[in-house]
């Protein structure tokens, strides 16, 4: 049974969901892919954290942060419609070397994720690659994490406890039929259940 | 030419007018400015600017109140309320959780607060290249050949190497 992240403070939630020392192989194969492009552009579409800024910006050439998650929240808190937030996804065609989507697909229904997922393939730039996470059934929660890149790739989970989203718990298998434009790379599990899958637009 | 001493500011006699306290200037705010801010003192923006703001040597702060669309030269800035626009720092940008901020940094470092609302562009100085160790050519699977197992446990690929 999943705890709440309010009763675990940083290291028991890591502890706790398994994460702690996980080192990130689809980030590593992602960063492979980045130092390859000459002046690459990466856009992370959020939750806002200080630890991935300074981690992405320091290794790429220009980082762009449009953090959705905070969108959808807002939205959602005022009652607006949802797909609002892909006017701020306003990028240029073939735009990226990589997208960081986490986890905001689980965020989304379907009609929404089709136009993430339509969105982010038009933006990325042929080749460029997209990292998508998603929880397992024992780690999945309503409240909202964002997926903190510590040092050597090691992943780990930070509420973002000013974020209320619905969680939709998409399995593996969605995540592979919704990506269904971008050519899988990539895929990995760690337990206990915490997957994570690298695309690459063809 | 008019000019005002730093001591005039410094006790305020006459409201809605920038206020310098001990180093640093307040736009209040009920004050709106629209052109071209230079300085050599920090300065505190609670009201509305619209234009450029040069402060090459000095810490610009966006307070809670503060709502600034201009392009943005300073040695620090920290946001915490609103700013569109661009912004160069030869030091430190801080981004607080209630900033909302649409632009592009350039700065030596950053940092940024849980629940910002950011749109950005983010330029840093760039570390010592740090090259991912390779863990080898990414294998790529026709996406017309689907897998009945795309996943393996952590550490371990696909082949399960």
């Amino acid at each position: 049974m999943a705890a709440s992240a309010r009763d675990l403070n940083q290291r028991d939630l890591n502890q706790h969901f398994g994460l702690e020392g996980y080192s990130s192989n689809v980030l590593k194969l992602f960063m492979e892919h980045l130092d390859q492009q000459p002046q690459s552009r990466l856009l992370d579409v959020g939750p806002v954290c200080q630890e991935n800024i300074r981690f992405f910006a320091s290794r790429v050439w220009k980082h762009y942060v449009c953090d959705l998650f905070i969108r959808l929240d807002r939205y959602l808190r005022k009652g607006d419609p949802v797909y609002q937030i892909w006017k701020d996804l306003d990028y240029q065609p073939e735009s990226f070397d990589g997208i960081l989507v986490w986890e905001l697909a689980d965020r989304l229904d379907e009609q929404d994720v089709n136009r993430l997922v339509t969105l982010c393939h038009s933006i990325l730039k042929p080749g460029g690659m997209a990292v998508v996470m998603v929880m397992g059934d024992q780690i999945a929660s309503s409240e909202t994490r964002s997926f903190v890149v510590g040092q050597n790739y090691r992943i780990y989970l930070r509420p973002q406890l000013h974020l209320d989203l619905p969680l939709r718990g998409r399995q593996n298998r969605d995540v592979l039929s919704m990506m269904t434009p971008f050519i899988p790379a990539k895929s990995f599990i760690c337990r206990p259940g915490f997957m994570e899958f690298l695309f690459r637009r063809g | 030419m008019l000019k005002k001493s730093k001591k005039a500011n410094a006790e305020p006699k006459v409201s809605n007018s920038p206020v310098t306290m001990v180093d640093r200037t307040i736009i209040g705010d009920q004050i709106y400015i629209e052109g071209t801010i230079r300085g050599e003192e920090d300065l505190l923006i609670e009201g509305s600017v619209k234009g450029s703001i040069e402060m090459k040597a000095n810490h610009l702060t966006v307070g809670s109140k503060g709502q600034v669309e201009a392009e943005v030269r300073a040695a620090n800035v920290t946001i915490s309320g609103k700013l569109e626009g661009n912004i160069s720092a030869t030091g430190r940008v801080e981004i607080t959780k209630a900033a909302d901020f649409n632009g592009e940094i350039k700065a030596k470092s950053i940092s940024v607060e849980d629940g910002a609302y950011l749109k950005a562009v983010i330029e840093l100085e760039r570390e010592p290249t740090q090259k991912a160790v390779p863990l080898g050519k990414p294998e790529v699977k026709s996406p017309s050949v689907p897998t009945k197992e795309p996943l393996t446990l952590a550490g371990k690929d696909s082949k399960g190497n």
